[in-house]
């Protein structure tokens, strides 16, 4: 199941090229924030799960050409990311270390908005395509045997960041990653069922139709259990709980006004949002990898 | 007025040693949580202050010694926690730079609760004393001077710390379960006349670790909403740790009881339970106070 959340904050289900509004699944929720209502039917989704499909199947489908996507999760009770969780130099890459940060729930952006870079001294903003997710129950030192059993599912996430802010030597990740819109997630919430093999699938990230970030969640360093066994270990994880599972950083690139960013995770959908920066900051626009190979020879 | 959960998410305002039970009063707020309706009570204070007043009078009360205290705010929105905050009565030359961290929300824990240490291999486990800010007002951007329009009041926080684990990553050092105690209660802001000349104190078995003054901060209250407004909205039920003076800071270990009190605040009390049975020197930490002042 897809679920979305349309126009305003309308909750829908995603069928094709359609989406089918769910007025009244819960009681008084229309009444209900919009956060607080999803945060509910995933708690909750083993009571709802049929009355969702049942009022999708009487519903009138909508062209979703026609809607304008929400973010599925407008305000997490966390996001969870992990930090540097890629083998980015091939299998036989070191292990990292396994690492995390919590991004500002009020981050959070949806399918279709703007994302204003904030006028601080950034040395560059960045894109970090990363599959995202969803926590579908309390979650307390959980063992990597059982991980998936609190997982609900999967979307897009783009951890956006503002490199070398704060106040080093500090860890940093406040200033650099929490900013407004810096977190675009969705289009929508596939619920697990739908992805046989999370560690098997395609992460894409283009900029104004240029392919920048390319890479399989195989190459992850520690893998979706263990990042819920580590992170779990820590701090309990709630329903509608984020992780972040992190990206392969070679192929990052600036991002710059008026860019058009899309991001698509096989299975998962594809969200766009558009860049504007009031300063008109430029940077080259090449990845790293690119800005490697232009200044080292291609070492 | 002072807000206090009870009982297993049972909200209530106190009165001096009583408590007024408001959990099943219909204040029009709509939410499926306990937090939802605390949120909603701040949000629409000014508007419902007046039935809330009627409600003290007229309410049943009973006495606090008769319940259990539970956090005042059981699921804030996000905790954020000021980094290097005080001056440390001169230890510090320079001004710091402004700077924050976000702690996880499922850290809270309220009055008489104990904190677990976790057995990752931290150097060692401090207490830190805070004056926590309740927000209740939403604000993206907001300036200096209207910052108080967006606090709804104030509560004692500890920001227990893991040392030493990954290089001083916050996440690491700062989000365990239990790390962040918080209450006996939300004292609104009406109450304080001046939240930046407030004593706080902190003991470790009755012994004296931390004695500072809020006077001391080196962003005040109003710097820090204006800052971090202006990286991430603040929303009601979302909290601002205020930083602490680091000279005085010292072990945590097992079996400790650990009070808490600033001065309008009222007392918080919390234990220390280590499964490991770590054992560190009993007084203040003096080779990190050196470390925060540069001394070393």
């Amino acid at each position: 199941m897809k679920l979305a959340f349309y126009d305003d904050f309308r909750l829908g289900v995603v069928q094709g090229n359609h989406i089918v509004d769910i007025p009244q699944v819960v009681e008084n929720q229309s009444d209900l924030k919009p956060s607080e209502l999803i945060n509910y039917i995933i708690a909750n989704f083993q009571r709802y799960e049929n009355l969702i499909k049942t009022s999708a199947e009487n519903g009138n489908p909508i062209p979703i050409a026609n809607v304008k996507f929400r973010s599925p999760l407008p305000k997490p009770g966390k996001i969870v990311c992990m930090a540097i969780n890629y083998l980015e130099g091939g299998p036989e890459s070191k292990m990292p270390p396994i690492n995390g940060f919590l991004k500002s729930s009020n981050s959070v952006a949806g399918d279709g908005d703007t994302v204003k870079l904030p006028p601080a001294n950034a040395s560059i903003f960045e894109h970090e395509a990363e599959l995202g997710v969803v926590i579908g129950k309390t979650a307390s030192n959980v063992g990597q045997s059982s991980a998936y059993d609190y997982v609900f599912g999967y979307m897009n996430v783009v951890d956006i960041s503002a490199r070398d802010l704060g106040n080093p030597p500090y860890d940093s990740y406040f200033p650099i990653k929490s900013w407004s819109n810096f977190a675009p997630m969705g289009p929508y919430l596939v619920t697990r069922d739908e992805i046989s093999d999370p560690q098997d699938i395609n992460v894409k990230l283009w900029v104004n139709n240029k392919l920048n970030q390319n890479f399989n969640t195989s190459s992850m360093a520690h893998k979706i259990a263990e990042c819920i066994e580590w992170v779990s270990s820590i701090t309990t994880l709630d329903p509608g709980d984020v992780i972040a599972t992190g990206t392969n950083h070679l192929d990052l690139g600036p991002l710059q006004d008026s860019d058009i960013v899309e991001m698509e995770t096989e299975g998962l959908g594809r969200i766009h949002f558009k860049i504007i920066d009031p300063l008109n900051r430029e940077w080259p626009r090449e990845t790293r990898a690119e800005k490697a190979a232009r200044e080292g020879g291609g070492n | 007025m002072k807000f206090a959960f009870f009982d297993d998410s049972r909200i209530g305002i106190v009165i001096d040693s009583e408590i007024v039970d408001i959990t099943e009063v219909n204040l029009g707020i709509n939410t499926v949580t306990s937090q939802g309706f605390l949120n909603g009570i701040m949000e629409n204070f000014d508007s419902l202050r007046p039935r809330l007043e009627d409600l003290t009078l007229s309410g049943t009360r009973v006495p606090l010694s008769s319940v259990n205290l539970g956090p005042p705010i059981p699921r804030p929105g996000k905790i954020v926690a000021m980094a290097v905050n005080y001056m440390e009565n001169g230890a510090l030359k320079e001004k710091p730079p402004i700077h924050a961290f976000l702690k996880s929300r499922n850290a809270i824990i309220g009055p008489g609760d104990t904190i677990n240490l976790p057995k990752a291999n931290a150097s060692v486990f401090h207490h830190e004393a805070e004056l926590g800010v309740v927000i209740g007002k939403e604000g993206t951007d907001i300036a200096v001077e209207n910052a108080f329009d967006h606090v709804f009041g104030y509560v004692n926080f500890i920001d227990v710390s893991a040392r030493g684990l990954s290089g001083g990553n916050f996440f690491w050092n700062k989000s365990w379960d239990t790390f962040a105690p918080i209450g006996p209660y939300i004292v609104t802001k009406d109450e304080i006349a001046d939240p930046q000349n407030l004593p706080v104190k902190l003991t470790v078995n009755g012994i004296p670790r931390q004695e500072l003054s809020t006077s001391d901060m080196a962003h005040n209250v109003a710097a820090c909403i204006a800052w971090v407004s202006s990286i991430t909205t603040l929303d009601p039920g979302d909290i601002i740790a205020t930083g602490t003076n680091h000279q005085g800071l010292g072990a945590i270990q097992d079996s400790d009881s650990i009070l808490m009190e600033i001065t309008g605040l009222g007392s918080l009390e919390v234990n220390v339970r280590d499964d490991l049975k770590r054992q560190w020197p009993t007084e203040v930490d003096s080779t990190f106070a050196d470390r925060m002042a540069g001394r070393s």
